[in-house]
């Protein structure tokens, strides 16, 4: 059963030009204890799913359309008392920025008991801590650093306990948006080994946010390709690496394999901008499509599926 | 501990600074126009007489001379006698300290702390009703000037409804009775103290206020709100618990900057209200040309100055455990 469904959730932001449609029509499931690749070039509307996911979507932003069933209930008509409680208890996040996402005033040990205590109101203070330490070897950080302040930890080790943080309520899905964007190479091995780890040992469902193809190959069970706010194919990994159908996914594998990593991100961030204000009628990838025909800039592609579990959204894959 | 470390290093640098400034305050008090020889010589005295006394003062002396004396006098304690009030300056200052202290650290913490308190409610209410009001009541009170809104404080509350006295500290005839106890002392300062401390506190918190708000805006935008508020915690602790702390820091630095500089910066207040403090006090000094009690005034203002700054950057490395020295 589908731990979670994604309806064709349509999100935009109010913004100063007018109204910016970031998410289109984006549906997608996660089954429990498995992992979903989000993949597409900087904003494409990534962030935006993973925010809409935890309710944390800024004041200007407005969800036009779509749900989000999460074990059958939908997140978007929760109260904000009722998603403050599924918040971290059911779906927790690793987010973008690790450098600042940890508190500079407080210990970090505190601030993981905290979610803890937030969650459980029958947990003592000490049983808090206690679980604290045994995340702490979870993630591979001494227990001696427990109390220390964030600044005190280098970027691997403030992203390894954002990862403790995400595990200390035991959630059953963790949205993790570029966790390792901001560390170095090195680090960033680490970093995913460690998601990795958890994984597999705790059987989380992890959606993982990445414009790097390469990183979420590693670590996914399912992948969706990202273009302006629209998803344009999705399928299991292995279909889309052997066999991809939509000719941007096509262009993302061609860098990824012919060229070195850091290219394919230099690669992806390449191109046009899309102007998701005053969206056009057709294609969305029209301009950039090598393989554009007459309708495609005329009527919008529908969705073709390859297999059950594979789809794209792409007159060429009749 | 570095902290300590850098405490004595700081402390070094204040003795230098301290003795830059008393040197610079001997050569402007012997250069600046108006001699105090004339204030303190009665015409009608014989030249003799005059003569008698400007050597017993020293000020026939070479200037390096005066200079040296004027260390040895300050190492031992020795800050002269005033001239004006022909009794040892430091008895005087150690007198007025107290009543500065008393009238502008109270205005200042408790502008503080309602600034901080209500700063804090409107970020939070951002663009509402609630935070617009606040602001604008903040911004009013803050641009206030303080000798008018004193005297419309004296001239309805304490001339027209005379609820409080108009001036003074104490009631003499309250103080004067042996039989007066502690409490009824302590009330009538109180009575006295409530219109200068309200004034104080109109000006000053506004502008807390506003400095809250504005830190706590910036607060608001941080990345660890947003983990705070992923995490499922409720809104009122991620006020309390994540952003006003960090937001309160700039506040702090502020404070203790107010609180350096009342000292000094308290004359107008206090003598608008005939508050018998060291503000007052030097303003009288320096335009009565009492050196003695002018340059003692100056260089207490000097050191509170430097030794609060110093409090405030030690203060900051309690609060933000990020600042290392
Ligand atoms: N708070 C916001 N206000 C206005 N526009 C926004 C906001 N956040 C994101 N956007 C816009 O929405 C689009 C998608 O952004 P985002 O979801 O952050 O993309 P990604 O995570 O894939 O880089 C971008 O065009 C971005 O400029
Ligand atoms: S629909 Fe047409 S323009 Fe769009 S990706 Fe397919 S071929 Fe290219
Ligand atoms: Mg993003």
């Amino acid at each position: 059963m589908a731990l979670l469904t994604v309806k064709n959730l349509s999100v935009g932001y109010h913004t100063r030009k007018g109204f910016l449609k970031s998410v289109q029509g984006v549906s997608f499931s996660l089954d429990q204890g498995k992992s979903l690749g989000l993949v597409g070039e900087s904003g494409c509307g990534k962030t935006t799913i993973g925010m809409a996911l935890m309710g944390l979507l800024p004041d200007n932003a407005s969800v036009t359309d779509g749900m989000i069933l999460f074990e059958d209930q939908d997140l978007l008509k929760m109260s904000k008392k009722e998603i403050r409680q599924v918040r971290w208890k059911k779906v927790a996040m690793i987010f973008q920025a690790a450098m600042n996402a940890l508190n500079p005033v407080h210990r970090v040990s505190e601030q993981i008991s905290e979610a803890i205590l937030a969650h459980d109101a029958d947990i003592s203070e000490k049983a808090a801590m206690k679980q604290v330490e045994s995340l702490f070897d979870l993630v591979g950080i001494p227990q001696d650093r427990m109390r220390d302040y964030p600044h005190h930890y280098s970027g691997g080790m403030k992203q390894r306990a954002i990862i403790a943080m995400a595990l200390a309520c035991h959630p059953s899905l963790i949205i993790a948006d570029e966790p390792t964007t901001a560390l170095d190479v090195i680090v960033q091995d680490q970093i995913l080994s460690a998601i990795k780890d958890f994984q597999n040992k705790l059987k989380i469902s992890v959606i993982f946010i990445s414009h790097d193809i390469a990183v979420v190959a590693d670590v996914c069970d399912n992948i969706g390709i990202m273009f302006a706010g629209q998803l344009v194919e999705y399928g299991r990994i292995e279909e889309v690496f052997d066999a991809p159908m939509h000719p941007y996914t096509k262009s993302l594998l061609a860098s990824y394999l012919t060229l070195d990593k850091d290219v394919v991100q230099l690669n992806s961030y390449i191109g046009e901008t899309f102007d998701l204000i005053n969206s056009t009628t057709g294609c969305r990838f029209c301009e950039r499509c090598s393989v554009a025909e007459a309708t495609c800039s005329l009527v919008a592609p529908e969705w073709v599926e390859i297999s059950p579990t594979h789809k794209a959204l792409c007159y060429q894959c009749k | 501990m570095e902290i300590r470390k850098f405490v004595f290093k700081r402390l070094i640098e204040i003795i230098v600074i301290f003795f830059v400034i008393l040197t610079v305050l001997f050569l402007l008090f012997r250069l600046a126009p108006g001699d105090p020889v004339t204030r303190m010589v009665d015409p009608t005295m014989t030249p003799e007489d005059a003569a008698h006394l400007i050597a017993q003062l020293g000020l026939d002396q070479p200037i390096w001379l005066q200079y040296i004396y004027y260390l040895k006098n300050f190492f031992t304690g020795n800050f002269g006698i005033s001239f004006h009030y022909g009794v040892a300056v430091f008895s005087i200052i150690l007198n007025r300290l107290p009543n500065t202290i008393l009238l502008f650290s109270t205005s200042i913490l408790l502008s503080a702390f309602v600034g901080i308190f209500f700063g804090k409610i409107a970020s939070w209410h951002k663009g509402k009703k609630t935070d617009t009001w606040m602001t604008l009541g903040a911004l009013f009170c803050h641009t206030l000037f303080l000798p008018w809104l004193a005297l419309i404080m004296i001239w309805i509350f304490g001339f027209n409804i005379g609820w409080f006295p108009l001036n003074g500290m104490i009631s003499p005839e309250i103080w004067l009775d042996s039989s007066s106890g502690f409490w009824l002392k302590f009330l009538d300062v109180a009575h006295h103290m409530v219109l200068p401390l309200a004034t104080l506190f109109l000006i000053h918190f506004g502008s807390y206020l506003l400095l809250m708000r504005s830190s706590m805006l910036d607060t608001l935008k941080e990345d660890y709100i947003l983990t705070a508020r992923a995490k499922g915690l409720e809104e009122k602790v991620i006020r309390n618990r994540h952003a006003a702390p960090n937001a309160a820091l700039p506040v702090v630095t502020s404070v203790g900057i107010s609180l350096a500089f009342s000292l000094s910066g308290g004359a107008l207040t206090e003598t608008v209200f005939s508050w018998p403090g060291i503000g007052r006090e030097l303003v009288f000094a320096v335009s009565n040309s009492d050196y003695p009690l002018a340059l003692a005034s100056f260089l207490l203002i000097a050191t509170v100055v430097l030794i609060s700054n110093l409090a405030v950057d030690v203060l900051y490395a309690y609060l933000d455990p990020r600042i290392k020295y």
